[in-house]
C-alpha cells in the first residue's frame, strides 16, 4: 500500500519533470518480462512514465547509464545507486546540476537465487514473493512460507550502510535506517578468511575457471567507466582475450583495484554474472580494505576527494618496510 | 612440486629513478654485496607503479615484487610516493586476502644515500622468498 | 514401431553402459553453474531439477578455448604441431531439443564452403541423446520457431517422459546402435499414446509466443530506422552474455598464446556486443551500441535466413533469462516496425 502510493508519486514527479522540460530523460524501472524481474526504463517520453515501478526487485544500478546520455536526467536511485552517482560526480563523469535524483529509500532487495535455494525450486514455479517488515513471504502452490530477511535478501543489502540516499532532489517515502544484519552480509567473506591462504587461492582459481569473459561484471558496474579497458590494450597486452583462469583472475583483481574507492557495494557485478561467480566476495573485501586503511567510503561524503587523488601524510606505513 | 636445491628466487624491483635506483647504484659502486636475485626496472617515480605491473610480474612467474621509492616527504614530484603508497597498500592487502603470501610483494623507502639499506632489503627479501619457495600461483598443474 | 522404454529408476544404467564406449556428458551443477559435465557414474539427480543448462552444449563442439595447433621455432624456422586427431567418442545425455536444433543450425555454417575440421571432427564424433522437456522456463519460446519441447531434430536418440518411464526412440542409425542395452523393454501402444499427451502438455507450458511471419523482410525494411534501434538498445550494457551463451552464436577470435619462441594458437569465442569486435585501424563501423544490437538481432532473424534459409534462434531463451537488464528479444522482434 505504501509502496503503491510511493510508486504513484514517482510517476507523477517523473511525468512532471519531463513535461515541464526540467529533464530530457527519465531513468527508472519498469516491470520485466520474466517473473520477479524489473528492467531499466530509459525514456524521453512522458507517456512512458506510467510504467515506472518500485518494488523489491529493482536491482540494477541505474547510475551506470548516466555518462552515456546527453542532457539533464531524472534518475531513480536507491541508497547504493545514489552513492554511485555521488562518486561519478566526484570523478567529474557527471555534473550534479545535470541530474535530478528521485530517491527511493530501500529496505533491501530480494535475492532470487537465495529464494530458489531456500525452496529448492526454480523461480518459474513460485506464485508470489512479497516482503513484510523483516520477513520475506514466498507463495508456492498456494502455500505460504516465511523467511527472515537475512536468508532471502542480497548479501550487499544486508550489509547496506545507506538505505536512504543522502544526496537527492526528491525523496519518495519515509527515510529508512540501516538494517542490523551486517554480519549476515559478511558471512561468505568470513568463511573465506577462515581458509588457509592456499585453499583461498584454489577457491578463486576454481571459481574463475568457469568465467566466460562476457564482461557483464565490468559493464554492469557504474564505477567501471573507462573508455578503453586495460583488457583491450594490445600494446602492451596485459592479458589475452582467451578465457584461461589465470587471466580471468588477473582481470578480476585488476578490476577490483581499479574500482577501489568507487565501489559502493551495490552488488551488481555478482548479480550480472551468468555463471554465479561470487564476485561480491572480492569487491566487498576491497571495500573493507579501503575503509580500514584510509577511512574512505565511496559516495558517502560528496565533499571528499576521490581516493586515489588524495593522501594523508601518515597512513599504511606498516605495510612498507 | 619438488623444489630443486639450487633454486634461486627471481625478484622484479620497480625502483624510483631519483631515490631507490640511485640507492641501488650506490650499493653497487660502494661494492656492497647483495644477492643477484633482483632484476631492476627503473621508473620515474614509485607513483608510476601501476598495480598491473605487480600482477603481471606474478603472472609471468616472478617469485617476488619489490616496489621502492623515496621516503615520505622526499618525493621528487612532492606527492608521488604518497599516491604510490595507497595503490601499493590496497594491492598488497587484497592479494593477501586472495591467498598470496604477503612476503611476495614488498615495499620500501630507500633514498639515494641508502646503499646499505637497499642491499639489506634485497638480502632479506631473497631470504624470505627462499623460505616460501617458488611462485606457482598461476601454474596450471595445481 | 520398435520403440523402447526404460523405468526412471533404472535410468543411470544407460550412461553407465554407454560410458564404456563414449565419454558421456550429463547436465550437472558441479562447476558452479549448470553445464554438460563428465558423467560420474551415479548422479542422476539432474532429472529432478534440470530444465536447461546455462552453458549451451555448443561448448562441446565449439569450446570457449580451442587449441588449434602449437608451434615452436628452432634453427630451421617455425614448426607446427597439430593436436592429436581423434579424441574419445562423446555422448551428450540430456540435451534439450532447442539445443540439438541449434547444432543443426551451426552445421550450416561450419559445414559450408569451408569445412571446419575442429567443429566437424567433434560433431562426427558425438552422439546426442535428447530428453524432451516437461517444464519450461518463462523465457522459453521454442514453439514460436517451429520447434517443440519434444522435437527430435538433430538428436540421435530421444527420451520422452511418460510418467514412470521414459519412452526411448531411435532417430538415427547412431541412435539405434545405442538401443542394444538390455535395460530397455518394449514400449506398448499405450506408452506411445502417453508420449503424445506428454508432448502436448509440454507444449502448453511454453507460454511466450512471437509472430515470426515476414520477420526477415520487416527487419530489412527497418534496417535504417535509427529511432527504433536506439530505443530498443537503450538499456543494453554491451556485455557478452546473450552471445557467448547463445547456442547458435559462433563468432570467434584467434590469438597466439606465446612465450619466447613457442606457443599455442587459440580460438576463443568472441561477441558482436563488444565495441572492439569490429574495430579496425582507421574506424569502427559499430561504435554505437544500437548498431551492435541491430547486428545481433538481424544476424539471427535476417542474415541467417538469407544465407541458409533458417532462423538462427531456437527459442531457448538464454539471452532473456541471463541478461542483467532483462533485454528481451521477444519484445524486440514483436516491435519491429512493419516498414510501411
Amino acid at each position: 500500500m505504501i509502496n503503491s502510493a510511493r510508486q504513484q508519486r514517482l510517476i507523477d514527479e517523473a511525468k512532471a519533470l519531463l513535461k515541464q522540460g526540467k529533464v530530457r530523460w527519465i531513468i527508472g524501472f519498469e516491470a520485466g518480462s520474466l517473473k520477479f524481474t524489473t528492467t531499466p526504463l530509459i525514456t524521453a517520453d512522458a507517456g512512458d512514465t506510467s510504467r515506472l515501478v518500485i518494488n523489491s526487485f529493482i536491482v540494477n544500478n541505474l547510475s551506470n547509464f548516466l555518462p552515456e546520455l546527453e542532457g539533464r536526467i531524472g534518475i531513480v536511485a536507491k541508497g547504493c545507486d545514489s552513492r554511485s552517482i555521488v562518486s561519478l560526480i566526484q570523478d567529474s563523469k557527471v555534473r550534479r546540476e545535470d541530474v535530478v535524483i528521485l530517491a527511493v529509500p530501500c529496505s533491501g532487495l530480494i535475492d532470487l537465487a537465495k529464494v530458489e535455494q531456500l525452496i529448492g525450486k526454480d523461480r518459474d514455479e513460485i506464485d508470489a514473493i512479497s516482503r513484510k517488515d523483516d520477513k520475506v513471504i514466498v507463495t508456492l502452490a498456494g502455500a505460504k512460507r516465511e523467511f527472515s530477511i537475512s536468508e532471502a535478501l542480497y548479501d550487499n543489502c544486508l550489509a547496506c550502510e545507506l538505505p536512504t540516499p543522502q544526496e537527492y532532489d526528491i525523496l519518495l517515502g519515509e527515510p529508512i535506517l540501516p538494517s542490523n544484519e551486517p554480519a549476515a552480509g559478511q558471512k561468505k567473506l568470513d568463511e573465506l578468511k577462515k581458509m588457509s591462504p592456499e585453499a583461498r587461492w584454489q577457491f578463486w582459481k576454481k571459481e574463475l575457471e568457469r568465467c566466460i569473459r562476457c564482461y557483464a561484471c565490468r559493464n554492469a558496474c557504474p564505477a567501471c567507466y573507462c573508455q578503453r579497458c586495460f583488457v583491450e590494450e594490445t600494446e602492451p597486452q596485459w592479458l589475452l582475450p582467451i578465457p584461461h583462469w589465470q587471466d580471468n583472475l588477473m582481470f578480476q583483481i585488476t578490476m577490483d583495484i581499479h574500482v577501489a574507492g568507487r565501489c559502493t557495494d551495490c552488488g551488481e557485478c555478482q548479480r550480472a554474472c551468468p555463471v554465479n561467480i561470487p564476485l561480491r566476495s572480492l569487491t566487498k573485501e576491497m571495500y573493507d580494505i579501503v575503509a580500514d586503511l584510509f577511512h574512505f567510503k565511496a559516495g558517502m561524503d560528496k565533499e571528499a576527494l576521490p581516493l586515489m587523488t588524495h593522501y594523508e601524510q601518515e597512513e599504511a606505513e606498516d605495510l612498507i618496510g | 612440486m619438488e623444489q630443486r636445491e639450487d633454486w634461486e628466487p627471481k625478484i622484479v624491483g620497480f625502483l624510483c629513478k631519483w631515490c631507490s635506483y640511485a640507492g641501488a647504484d650506490l650499493a653497487g659502486t660502494s661494492r656492497r654485496k647483495y644477492p643477484a636475485n633482483i632484476g631492476i626496472i627503473k621508473v620515474p617515480c614509485s607513483g608510476r607503479v601501476d598495480p598491473l605491473f605487480i600482477l603481471k610480474a606474478l603472472r609471468l612467474g616472478f617469485d617476488g615484487v619489490l616496489v621502492s621509492g623515496c621516503h615520505p616527504g622526499e618525493c621528487h614530484y612532492l606527492t608521488g610516493n604518497y599516491r604510490a603508497r595507497r595503490k601499493f597498500a590496497i594491492t598488497k592487502k587484497f592479494l593477501e586476502y586472495l591467498g598470496v603470501d604477503p612476503r611476495r610483494l614488498q615495499g620500501s623507502w630507500v633514498s639515494a644515500s641508502e646503499g646499505d639499506k637497499f642491499a639489506h632489503v634485497v638480502t632479506e627479501m631473497t631470504k624470505q622468498l627462499k623460505e616460501i619457495g617458488a611462485n606457482r600461483l598461476f601454474a596450471d598443474d595445481k | 514401431m520398435a520403440d523402447k522404454k526404460i523405468n526412471k529408476r533404472d535410468i543411470a544404467k544407460l550412461p553407465n553402459e554407454w560410458c564404456r564406449e563414449f565419454s558421456v556428458l550429463v547436465p550437472s551443477r558441479e562447476s558452479g553453474t549448470v553445464a554438460m559435465t563428465r558423467w560420474d557414474g551415479k548422479d542422476i539427480g539432474f532429472l529432478d531439477w534440470y530444465r536447461n543448462t546455462v552453458v549451451p552444449p555448443r561448448d562441446s563442439f565449439l569450446p570457449l578455448i580451442e587449441e588449434m595447433f602449437s608451434f615452436y621455432k628452432d634453427k630451421d624456422g617455425y614448426n607446427i604441431e597439430l593436436p592429436p586427431p581423434k579424441e574419445q567418442k562423446q555422448l551428450i545425455f540430456g540435451i534439450r531439443p532447442c539445443d540439438a536444433r541449434a547444432l543443426a543450425i551451426l552445421d550450416m555454417t561450419f559445414n559450408d564452403g569451408y569445412q571446419d575440421p575442429y567443429y566437424l571432427g567433434r560433431r562426427q564424433n558425438t552422439v546426442l541423446v535428447g530428453i524432451g522437456c516437461t517444464k519450461a522456463y518463462d523465457s522459453c519460446f521454442c514453439t514460436s520457431l517451429g520447434n517443440s519441447p519434444t522435437d527430435t531434430t538433430g538428436v540421435d536418440l530421444m527420451l520422452t517422459d511418460i510418467g514412470e518411464d521414459f519412452l526411448v526412440e531411435a532417430i538415427t542409425d547412431a541412435g539405434k546402435e545405442l538401443l542394444t542395452t538390455s535395460s530397455l523393454s518394449k514400449a506398448t501402444e499405450a506408452d506411445q499414446a502417453r508420449a503424445k499427451v506428454s508432448e502436448e502438455t509440454a507444449r502448453q507450458k511454453v507460454t511466450r509466443n512471437i509472430d515470426i511471419r515476414d520477420i526477415a523482410q520487416k527487419l530489412r525494411a527497418s534496417f535504417e530506422d535509427q529511432d527504433f534501434w536506439q530505443k530498443v538498445a537503450a538499456k543494453c550494457i554491451s556485455c557478452g552474455i546473450c552471445t557467448l551463451l547463445c547456442p547458435t552464436c559462433y563468432c570467434f577470435d584467434i590469438n597466439d598464446e606465446m612465450s619466447k619462441a613457442q606457443g599455442v594458437r587459440c580460438r576463443s569465442l568472441d561477441s558482436c556486443s563488444f565495441p572492439i569486435y569490429t574495430r579496425m585501424p582507421m574506424e569502427n563501423p559499430r561504435t554505437e551500441k544500437w548498431r551492435r544490437v541491430r547486428n545481433k538481432v538481424c544476424h539471427k532473424y535476417e542474415f541467417y535466413p538469407m544465407l541458409f534459409d533458417a532462423i538462427a534462434c531456437t527459442g531457448c531463451g538464454r539471452c532473456i533469462r541471463l541478461c542483467p537488464v532483462n533485454w528481451d528479444i521477444i519484445q524486440i522482434i514483436e516491435s519491429v516496425p512493419t516498414g510501411a
